[in-house]
Parts: structure tokens; sequence; C-alpha cells
């Protein structure tokens, strides 16, 4: 990521100091940053959220945009389920490296992990329920694009990611479809579909109650710490993102990269901790979207981009 | 494309708006707070984020000029910015013609010889896509610079005009740019001195006519100076705000 050049003696302090306990913004291991959340402020999508992690207004600053479209079924796709592609564009206002092709390698690995954290808990009914998503089966099915834009990157960029995609999804709002079964002459019957073009009725995804959040542990010298800033993450050794499901199910595990390996015997206290602060997660998570989702009803012309550009975020 | 009118006998447009009316304008400086200077545009349903870094070391080493500052424009547009999604691929050519003439435009305006052997980057967004791109980036830039403190010798202003029934219109958003029957004019100009840092022009427009749009797209780009011109003041006094507290 940027790459932050710290000096022995600053790397020395930092390791010591989560050995003990204390972080350099007065954190203990295992709190978390403020968050700051906004909904609904991209009118042409379907849903969006911008969510950024950091204390003070400066931090880990995503913007999430959802659209959707519909796609006729090709043969070899599956029959009675829609779709959900994520795409994560960093952008070179994050780091310098980002320019031109510098992002396409970590584009590629946010995007899978996304990918991989957003569906890894459909397969047990919990997570995004696909199947809504088919408008008729082997015809026509929604295809839901994420689109995520990093604008600011600080340390935890996987959490501010997958917390911005899940509000995002929560505030999606499709329109409503209705299917028509038409019988010809010959008595075959074919079904026909028909998008209500009315901006009043829409319908939301249903299994958004269900998406993961993720939580990311850095290794740093003998104990480990979450959400971890710029400064920390140049010293972590070893760094586990754990996407847990409200109902306490491990959705995804990814390690990341660096220099050393994980000790096994880190990893179960790591996976009930993740279990702990995943709880707390949830709930911090759904007392801030229900103020951003006041915020922008309050809004007097709708949902507008400038809603989350033009006042101080 | 359904045909629509573009001006109605009544002299309104398809938005609503009279041929030398403006769209609304919102505009705020410092919206970023790891950039250098950062600003957030928005003309009509256009909008646009321009992040500002600089004067800083050149990555690439054999940009660098020894007597003045590199500039280097990246031009992105968000996937979710036009009404059907659509991902552009990084080389693509209309983006990168786009970054290049915002890049020329402000080698012209920024005292480049103020500083050498360094780079200047400007980032640029699409985050909504309704006509004036082009109009839309530079003056989102000229606000993201200024915000920079990055040393200009004067606002870069942009605005369209185009020619629809014997009659110039000013700002035309994207049914009006991408109808043919309305030739558009993107012009920068730099207000004090009434310099033009930047004329383009797509389509086929009578010889007489091109004087009378151009006139037109100045007389916008006044209005726009003056909006920018507010919002950098309004940035000004909130900083001062807040070292006062």
């Amino acid at each position: 990521m940027a790459s932050l050049v710290l000096s022995p003696a600053e790397q020395d302090f930092i390791i010591r100091g989560v050995e003990k306990g204390l972080r350099s913004d007065g954190r203990s291991n295992l709190d978390r940053r403020e968050v700051t959340l906004r909904t609904g402020m991209i009118s042409q999508a379907n849903g969006s959220a911008r969510c950024r992690i950091g204390n003070l207004g400066v931090g880990t600053d995503v913007l999430v945009g959802v659209k959707a479209e519909v796609n006729t079924w090709a043969p070899g796709e599956p029959e009675t389920t829609g779709s959900v592609i994520c795409n994560v564009e960093c952008s070179p206002s994050a780091a310098q490296e980002f320019e031109g092709r510098g992002a396409d390698e970590i584009n590629v690995e946010l995007t899978q992990l996304l990918d991989r954290i957003m569906s890894g808990g459909a397969q047990g009914g919990d997570g995004l329920d696909l199947s809504s998503l088919c408008i008729i089966p082997k015809q026509a099915y929604w295809v839901l694009h994420v689109d995520a834009l990093v604008l600011d990157v600080r340390g935890g960029i996987t959490d501010a990611l997958v917390m911005a995609t899940r509000a995002a999804l929560m505030e999606t709002r499709l329109p409503r479809v209705v299917v028509e079964t038409i019988t010809d002459d010959a008595g075959a019957t074919q079904a026909e579909f028909d998008v209500v073009d009315d901006a009043e009725d829409m319908v939301a995804l249903s299994g958004v109650s269900g998406l993961p959040l993720a939580v990311t542990f850095n290794q740093i010298g003998k104990r480990y710490a979450v959400d971890a800033s710029e400064q920390e993450e140049a010293v972590t050794q070893a760094k586990l993102t754990v996407a847990v499901s409200p109902k306490m199910d491990i959705c995804a595990i990814q390690k990341g990269g660096m220099f050393r390996g994980f000790p096994p015997s880190l990893l179960s206290e790591i996976l009930q901790t993740a279990q702990r602060i995943a709880k707390e997660e949830f709930v911090r998570f759904g007392t801030l979207y229900e103020a951003a989702a006041k915020t922008s009803e309050q809004q007097s012309d709708g949902p507008s981009t400038g809603s989350t550009f033009l006042v101080p975020f | 494309m359904s045909r629509q009118e573009l001006l109605s006998p009544e002299g309104l447009r398809v938005d609503g708006r009279r041929a030398n009316e403006l769209r609304r304008i919102s505009c705020r400086a410092s919206v970023l707070s790891s950039a250098d200077g950062s600003a957030y545009y928005e003309q009509g349903n256009t909008k646009v984020l321009v992040a500002v870094y600089g004067p800083r070391e050149p990555r690439n080493r054999s940009l660098m000029q020894p007597d003045r500052a590199a500039i280097n424009v990246e031009f992105n547009v968000a996937p979710f910015s036009t009404s059907e999604r659509r991902k552009r691929s990084k080389g693509d050519k209309r983006l990168l013609e786009i970054a290049s003439f915002v890049k020329q435009t402000f080698e012209g305006a920024i005292q480049t010889s103020v500083y050498p052997r360094s780079q200047i980057d400007l980032y640029v967004h699409l985050l909504q896509h309704d006509g004036g791109t082009l109009e839309a980036c530079i003056n989102a830039a000229t606000l993201a610079l200024v915000d920079a403190g990055i040393s200009m010798a004067d606002y870069v202003c942009a605005c369209t005009a185009g020619f629809i029934d014997d009659a110039p219109v000013l700002d035309l958003n994207f049914v009006e740019e991408s109808s043919i029957e309305c030739p558009a004019l993107t012009l920068a100009v730099l207000p004090r001195s009434g310099r033009l840092a930047l004329l383009q022009m797509e389509s086929k427009i009578h010889a007489s006519n091109v004087d009378h749009v151009m006139d037109l797209a100045i007389e916008g780009c006044k209005h726009i100076h003056a909006k920018l011109d507010r919002a950098v003041l309004a940035a000004a006094n909130d900083l001062a705000d807040k070292l006062s507290q």
C-alpha cells in the first residue's frame, strides 16, 4: 500500500507499545477508530454509501455505488439466481504509486477479497439472497454491480470496503418487476417481465442483514492490534482479515502478505476475538446506518452526491 | 434517440432553462483531508472531484524538468457515473484526451517556473456525467489548485456553448451535447486578462455564428469566475474560523 518510511526508532516504539497494549493514538490493542457513514448520495445509482474510518476527520475513505442491470440468461449460467459483481478501484489520490497502472495489482486483490467476503455467507443461507435476484429462471436476472472507489488509504482498507459495501447494499433499492405468463395459440407458455418505472415503488434486497463485516488483525511484535493505522501497518509482520456474519459465522479469512508467517496458536485466539469484536461492530454499524438513513431522508431535494462533499464529512 | 425539441418555441430548453442560462453550480474547496488541495464541483448534474498533490518529488525522473514543474493529470470516470453502468479502461483514448486538454490548459496558467524539478499531480474523478465534462474538470481543477496554494497567474474558467435553431445557447447538458443538431464549443478563459486558455469544438457551425457562440461562452465564464471566487473565500473564512477557535 502507501509506502511509509519509518525510522528504526519509530518502528521499535510502535512494536514495544503494542506488546504492552499501548498505541500511538491512545487506543488499546482492540479499540477501533471512529467511523463516519453516509448513504444514498449517488442519485443515479441504485444504492450508495461513503465510509471513512479514522479519527479527527482523516482516515481511509471509500465511496461505493451499486447499480443494477437486467441480464439475459445464457446457457451455462446458474438458472435460478442473479449475481453480484464487485469492482474496486484505488484512486491515485490515496497514494502516488496508484497512478496509471500502478494500482492494478491491489485493485484485483481487493476486488477478489470483497467478492469472496460478500458471497461467503450466501451458501449457508445467510447473506444476500441471490435467488431473489432472479426475474425469470433461464431467461433474465438482476446483476448488481458494486463499484468501490477508494479515495484515501490510512490503514484498514478492507474493513472500510466491507463496511461501505454493506451499507450500500442495505440502501440499494431495485425497481419492482412484474412477471406475466403468456400462453400463445399453440398452448406454450412464455414468461415476460416488465420493469415498473416508478421511483416510489422500489424494493429492497433480501438477505442484506446477513451480510458480514470484516475485522483486520495485524501482528506487530508478539501481539496483535485491530484496525491498524498507516504507521502500524508499516510495521506489521502479518495481517489477517476475518469476515464475520451477524450470526457469528466466519464467512472469510484472508492472510495478507508481508514478511513472516503467523503462529497457528494465535489463530484460534484471533478467531474468538474476531467474533467478539464483530458483535460490537454490528451494533455500531446499525446505529451509524440508521443515523445515515435519517440524514439522507431529511434532504430536501433527494439524494445527491453533493450531500457528502458539499458539507464537511 | 427520440426526436425532441432542444429549444421549444417559448425559448425553453429540455431542462427548462433559457438559452443564456447556466446550470446551477455548487462547489466547495478542501473536501479531501489528505490531498494538498481538493475541490468538489457540481454544474447541474455533472459532478467532479479533484485532488491536487504538489509540488512534490517527481515519481518519474524522466519527466523532471530543470527549470519548471511537470504537470501530471489523471482522469478517472466512475463506473456509476452514467445512467448505464460502464467501466472504462485506463487507456481509454477519450479519457486520455481530456486529461491531456486539462494538462495543456493549466500549463499556461500555473506559474511552473516557480517550482523547478518538481511535479504537480491533478487527479480528476468524474462522479456523475451529464454533459460539460471538460468544463467541469477545468473549473474544479482551478478550485483545487487554488486550495493547494499553487502559484497561478489567474483563475481558469471554462464553459460550453452551442447553437440551436439560430440561437446561441449556454452550458450544454448531455442531451444537447450528444445531439447532432447542436455544435458544442468548449472554451476556457483567464478572466482578468481575457485570454483564451482552451478552445475546442467538435461539430459543424457556420463561420458567422462562431463569434456569437464564443462571446456567450465568455460571458458564462465570467459568472463561473465569480462562483469560484466565492468558494475560495468561503474556504478561507472556514480556515480562519478554525484557527481562531
